[in-house]
């Protein structure tokens, strides 16, 4: 391997398959059910894991008896928090380090438990069937307390979730300075509203796995793992179980889905790992489907008290958050949640001058919160709403209060007043691509003319309205943080290999989960080396260069930067070669369609895999400065942040009797810079999307009034299907950014837009009624009930 | 997701299937279709100690018009009855409501009698079974007998079965030239439980409704017979005033149960809607016949 950055070769490469909707190299593995998860795997001896759980939210143990249990047959180990707790370190991510406060680090519930879904004893069975059964022969015995479930009033509480922090507050930020209370007091209109957001679940296709297998013989660990990143897993593996990390090999396979679950690791993926070495064999769990609606992690459960203020022709000039987020129990990660992101993002993609923000999160006894897909859009959800509510006061259509002030070219570089900066974006520009898609004048004028119809139909008898369905049209416009490349964040490595016979390999450090990385990098490195996408395969995991994983939007950016440069490295040292091998100028080489050849004299040429086998086979024959093998690393440090950004609309209606919201348009206008794949950039947006959809209209992690899990298996946590998501419409702007290949990420942004967008839709169409909607989901039952209210 | 330990018997007949129920006792459970007893053993919230599978019994398989009505047997599957034409003919609401339950695939599988003796009070076919009208035919090691279907369903997933006796078929009562029905349930997404719905059945000759069923499902422990709506119904012209009152009539004295899909308020209010609307359905039909 060669140096740490790699130079453009001589002739730049050219974009031949980037921008292209090459087809996926992974579909036909994975439409022909050749994918491989962790479930794949099974190695004679595997010893099969299941968790008892608590089924109280907040309760000392009085009594663990685990005998009946332990006498089951081909029951091998039960283990529980004496046992095992001592034999690790600290569970922190590794952004979050010891020392940065949260709650204590529990493997296993310790004396008490503090959710329901809390480990309490870990089982390992010759079957998966045996160690369930084995579950139900556990005995616990609880002395129940108080539990702390409504976040909004937790931190006033004397119940302390973590009694070891004495206060159920975990952490507060605020940047509110005086002249905003002045300036929003100076507004001619303000309008305030308290949005709350539903408690939401991950809920990836494939629930959180791990195989881990402990070789005694050299003291290595094995570990194969659904994950968003190999290397946080090696990283936070090695510092729990007290290895160094060249003991650690982190394998993954194909992964179904994740969207912020598994970049850290949870208390049940390290336990799987210290009952594999305790054991000295081969360890598996799969977490079942409701152990993931209701102890991996939840989201989106904020508290936003916002407001924004306006001079009488609608130009903003004030606008404030005061947002709470509940952070469950133990967050995943131990992390301290994401209201410090939500309130800097406030502005989004519009003029503000005054902002103020507070933010606290705090603990309850609920499963702990997690990043889940855009972990900070509670920015979007409050903005976007009061947005829509202002227009409303002020009687001006949303799209043209939207048009007076959201950012225009002319505005950029632009400064928000809560210390961002953004250039290269193009939200006006999104903004007038998505009415045009949505054809909103023609929606507007045919809107008047159903509700002039409908009119006295819907309100018989002086009671709630009863009949007909009215029509509804939102907006959503924001700015997206993507790439995000702070401090540990800022780096991703690649390697890029040329083969002996030609073929090539990639390694990178990222975590494809869906992603399409497998066909996007080699869109990348093909256009690099000259070769077709499928020559490419692409490699994750042990082995390859550290990178923090794929996750934030960042791997188009940052991973794609690593692998653009490595493979530049690789361009350069095959051109050098095949030049002394030619007797020409590096210079005056054409590479393309797997061959190098001399311009201007396409018969003198050489295969790609003709020179990668003179660099490896006949090193006397490479120039004096040029060693042997065809290979280059690179790692790419990015920006701190590159912005993308989208505008979306839908059109719905709603039946006024049932309150059901049935969606018939969405249009989504995206900058994410320029495409590397634009079949993959539809279906980033696609997924997001469809998650904002039941993020708005069905998903809600629901507990009873004693802190049990209403929702726990997908026939009550209700997601979208395909009958409830109309076709998904796409018109692209791109700016590119300032990054090389000019790309954006747009991982996180369609499910950041959706639910705001949404909402606005179905608040749009109940104007007419005077209904006034801030909390989710849109449920028809809470639809209903609030045309009822509305009405009296 | 792992069902507990449990005994397979896989029996040749109804007979067989009758003397393994006696033999077994309580601890079996019949095994047809398995789309309702296999999650719930995969969830641990059934642990039967047997299983006695009837879909290999020749006798329990057939389907179609027998004397008038429409017979249905045990390990007939749903996705077959829904596309017979005796059943389109016969009892087109059930078929309706067929066509509500599951997706394709489950229906391929699950059997309509099996969800009927299964007696979820919010399931699709109980409720249109009940609407039209029909009985059951049980056996037991003693022999067999018939139920009535309005005496059948006796509560949340319980029925007038006794010990020891399965459920061989189910006979679907045939109503007269001029019926119209009307099947609609209300699910908050299309693969979603149906949280409330309306099965009715209107028959006239040409003016006023002579005879009429309603039924509401997801409102109560069993499928619910609504007496005081039918009465309204009958001697009334198909008028939407008629269906109005009929719908509120049929909500009224309803006090059904909350969860997380939608209050008890929210599926009487559906109930009503639903009835109103299945009323307007059936009768376009009624009249479309007559």
């Amino acid at each position: 391997m060669s140096g740490s950055t790699g130079s453009a070769g001589p002739t730049p490469a050219a974009a031949r398959y980037v921008g292209q909707s090459v087809a996926r190299l992974e579909d036909p593995r994975l439409l022909t059910g050749g994918g491989r998860y962790v479930a794949n795997r099974t190695p004679p001896g595997t010893g099969h894991v299941a968790f008892a759980r608590s089924t109280r939210a907040r309760a000392r143990i009085t009594r663990l008896d685990v005998t009946a249990a332990a006498a089951l047959d081909g029951v091998w180990a039960i283990w529980t928090a004496a046992d095992l707790n001592g034999d690790v370190g600290s569970l922190r991510g590794s952004l979050v380090l010891p020392g940065g406060g949260g709650p204590p680090d529990h493997l296993l519930a310790d004396g008490d438990v503090r959710f329901v879904g809390d480990p309490v004893a870990v089982i390992v069975a010759a079957s998966p069937a045996a160690a369930a059964d084995a579950v139900e022969l556990i005995e616990i015995d609880y002395d129940d307390q108080a539990p702390v479930l409504d976040f909004e009033t937790a931190a006033g509480r004397d119940d302390l979730v973590h009694p070891e922090l004495g206060s159920n507050l975990s952490n507060s930020a605020e940047a509110w300075p005086p002249e905003v209370d002045e300036a929003m007091a100076g507004a001619d209109t303000s309008v305030q509203a308290v949005i709350t957001q539903n408690r939401q679940a991950n809920a990836p296709m494939e629930t959180r796995g791990l195989l881990a297998e402990w070789r005694a013989f050299d003291e290595t660990l094995d570990v194969w793992i659904s994950t968003q990143s190999p290397h946080e897993t090696a990283l936070a593996a090695a510092r729990t179980l007290g290895l160094a990390v060249h003991q650690v090999r982190v394998h993954m396979g194909d992964v179904g889905g994740a969207f912020g679950q598994k970049v850290f690791l949870g208390r049940e993926e390290f336990a799987v790992m210290v009952c594999a070495r305790r054991l000295g064999r081969p360890v598996r769990w799969i977490e079942g489907r409701s152990e993931n609606l209701t102890s991996s992690n939840h989201a989106r459960r904020d508290r936003a008290d916002v407001s924004l203020g306006a001079t009488a022709d609608g130009r903003f000039v004030a606008a404030t958050i005061d947002h709470l987020e509940d952070n469950g129990a133990y967050s995943n990660g131990g992390s301290p949640g994401n209201g410090t992101m939500a309130c800097v993002h406030l502005p989004g993609p519009y003029r503000i001058a005054d902002v103020g923000w507070r933010t606290a999160t705090v603990y309850t006894n609920t499963c702990g919160r997690g990043a889940y897909r855009g972990p900070w859009q509670i920015e979007s959800v409050a903005r976007e709403l009061i947005v829509d509510m202002l227009a409303r006061e002020l009687d001006i259509d949303p799209l043209e209060l939207r048009r007076r002030n959201v950012l225009r070219a002319g505005d950029l570089p632009h400064n928000t007043a809560t210390g961002l900066t953004y250039d290269r974006i193009s939200p006006s520009e999104c903004l007038d691509q998505v009415a045009e898609m949505i054809d909103y004048d023609g929606y507007r004028a045919s809107q008047r003319e159903s509700r002039a119809a409908i009119g006295h139909a819907v309100a018989p008898n002086g009671g709630p309205p009863d009949a007909g369905t009215l029509p509804g049209i939102g907006l959503a416009v924001y700015v997206e943080p993507s790439a995000i490349g702070f401090g540990a964040l800022a780096t991703e490595g690649a390697t890029v290999r040329v083969e002996p016979d030609g073929s090539v390999n990639v390694y990178a450090g990222t975590g494809s989960h869906g992603q399409s990385l497998e066909t996007t990098m080699a869109q990348i490195v093909a256009d690099a080396l000259g070769v077709h996408p499928g020559d490419v395969r692409f490699h994750q995991g042990h082995g390859t260069p550290y990178g923090f994983g794929t996750g934030g939007s960042r791997s188009a950016v940052i991973a794609g930067g690593a692998a653009r440069a490595a493979s530049a490295g690789v361009r350069a040292k095959l051109l050098r070669i095949a030049a002394e091998l030619m007797e020409a100028s590096p210079d005056d080489l054409d590479l393309g369609g797997g061959a190098v050849s001399v311009r201007g004299t396409p018969a003198r040429r050489m295969t790609v895999a003709q020179v990668a086998q003179a660099a490896y086979m006949r090193p006397d024959a490479l120039p004096d400065d040029v060693s042997g093998g065809l290979e280059h690393t690179a790692r790419f440090k990015a920006p701190p942040v590159t912005y993308s950004n989208a505008a979306h609309a839908c059109t719905c209606e709603v039946d006024v009797a049932t309150g059901a919201v049935r969606l018939l348009r969405y249009a989504v206008s995206e900058d994410c810079g320029v495409m590397i794949n634009p079949m993959v950039v539809k279906g980033q947006i696609a997924g997001g999307v469809v998650q904002g959809i039941g993020g708005a209209l069905l998903e809600e992690m629901a507990y009873d009034s004693d802190g049990n899990p209403l929702t726990t298996t997908l026939a009550e946590y209700l997601v979208p299907s395909a009958a409830e998501v109309p076709a998904i419409e796409y018109g692209h702007v791109v700016t590119p950014s300032d990054t090389p290949g000019g790309h954006k990420g747009t991982g996180e942004g369609g499910a950041i837009g959706s639910v705001p967008c949404v909402f606005n839709a179905v608040a749009d169409a109940l104007a007419p009624l005077s209904v006034r909607l801030t909390a989710g989901p849109l449920s028809p039952d809470r639809i209903r009930a609030a045309i009822v209210a509305a009405s009296g | 997701m792992k069902s507990p330990p449990f005994e397979y018997h896989r029996a040749g007949s109804a007979a067989e299937a009758a003397g393994l129920l006696g033999e077994l006792g309580f601890d079996a459970r019949i095994l047809a279709g398995g789309q309702s007893l296999i999650p719930l053993m995969n969830l641990r919230l059934a642990a039967p100690a047997h299983l006695v599978d009837i879909t290999h019994a020749p006798d329990l398989a057939g389907c179609g018009a027998n004397g008038g009505g429409l017979h249905i047997g045990a390990s007939a599957r749903q996705r077959t009855v829904e596309l017979r034409a005796d059943t389109l003919a016969i009892a087109p609401v059930l078929a309706d409501a067929i066509s509500n339950a599951g997706q394709v695939p489950v229906r391929h599988q699950g059997t309509v009698v099996g969800s009927i003796a299964h007696a979820d009070p919010s399931a699709e076919m109980p409720a249109a079974f009940k609407a039209q009208g029909g009985t059951v035919t049980a056996q037991g090691t003693g022999g067999g007998r018939e139920i009535a279907s309005e005496d059948f369903f006796e509560g949340y997933f319980t029925t007038a079965l006794e010990e020891g006796e399965l459920v061989t078929g189910v006979t679907v009562d045939a109503w007269p030239a001029g019926t119209g029905h009307g099947f609609l349930e209300f699910s908050v997404t299309a693969e979603s439980w149906p949280i409330a719905l309306s099965a009715v059945l209107i028959h006239s000759s040409g003016g006023a409704i002579d005879r009429a069923s309603v039924v509401l499902g997801g409102v109560a422990e069993v499928p619910l017979r609504r007496p005081e709506a039918e009465a309204i119904l009958v001697g009334a012209e198909p008028t939407v005033e008629a269906f109005e009152a009929a719908a509120e009539a049929a909500a009224a004295d309803i006090e059904p149960l909350s969860d997380s899909f939608g209050s008890g308020a929210y599926r009487k209010k559906l109930a009503r809607v639903l009835t109103r609307r299945a009323l307007t359905a059936a009768a376009e039909r009624a009249g479309g016949e007559a």
